[in-house]
């Protein structure tokens, strides 16, 4: 990774563009990434959402397809 | 660290789970999963869907007989009932297209009974403790309890089309979670106008 890549900053959507993207789209259309830790995941989570905490995402990248579309929460 | 990954476009949703209005799923990131193993074929997981699918229907059924006296929610639940025996033969005709033959619901029967008897609906709820539930509910609260109930099939379903590795098992899941969000949308609109 690249150190400029620390400058970027990550695109936003607003809750309602991820439920209009998500609504116009097939699940295995894009990927749904919950970072948050598993307790919060298992209080509620965006149903489909795939929940790669945080902590383990450097080693759990190879669980998201780089060719789709990524929302993260 | 995801921009350094490669990811083409990805987007972190302002506000996070606090500034989704939409509905959530509960539970741990394998609820439900244990009942379909990734490595099952398309067989297994139509007989299960269906084994669920019946459940769902068994208490949609009850559902509707507790509300007897009042018609729109008696109508609401036979016409979820109704929508679960769609569920069903667009279930067996998935699988007969996708195989090309008949799966063997004794076969399967005998096989899943040990672990769910026609007693579990979809999302894993038992179908007689949500009977007992609803007892002494408002159909506001039953209609909650469907929409919790669909929102977890339908969180269950995506999650497996993408961790199942049957080609064919993964079509049925896709489809599963696609009428999922029908029965959703129908439900949410039924609460709404009951709110």
């Amino acid at each position: 990774m690249g150190v400029l890549n620390f400058f970027k900053s990550v695109p936003t959507m607003t809750a309602d563009e991820a439920k209009r993207f998500m609504s116009e789209k097939h699940p295995d259309e894009y990927n749904l990434v919950d970072v948050r830790q598993p307790g919060e995941y298992e209080r509620d989570h965006i149903p489909g959402a795939n929940l790669i905490p945080m902590a383990e995402l450097k080693d759990r990248l190879a669980e998201i397809d780089p060719e789709k579309p990524t929302i993260v929460y | 660290m995801l921009l350094g990954a490669g990811l083409k476009h990805i987007y972190s949703m302002e506000g996070g789970i606090r500034a989704w209005k939409g509905m959530v799923a509960h539970g741990v990131p394998e609820a439900g999963m244990a009942y379909f193993s990734p490595a099952a074929d398309a067989e297994e997981i139509v007989g299960l869907a269906w084994a669920l699918e019946e459940g769902s229907k068994f208490f949609y059924q009850g559902v509707a007989d507790h509300f007897s006296n009042d018609k729109e929610a008696q109508e609401m639940f036979t016409w979820l009932v109704s929508a679960e025996k769609s569920h069903e033969k667009h279930l067996l005709e998935t699988y007969e297209k996708l195989t090309g033959k008949k799966p063997d619901f004794v076969k399967l029967r005998t096989r899943f009974s040990d672990s769910l008897d026609g007693s579990v609906m979809e999302g894993g709820i038992p179908v007689k403790e949500a009977l007992t539930w609803i007892k002494d509910k408002k159909v506001s609260e039953s209609l909650e309890l469907a929409i919790a109930m669909e929102v977890n099939a339908f969180d269950l379903y995506v999650k497996m089309s993408r961790a199942i590795e049957d080609k064919q098992a993964k079509q049925i899941f896709e489809k599963l979670s696609e009428e999922e969000q029908v029965h959703l949308q129908k439900l949410s609109e039924l609460f709404d106008a009951r709110l």
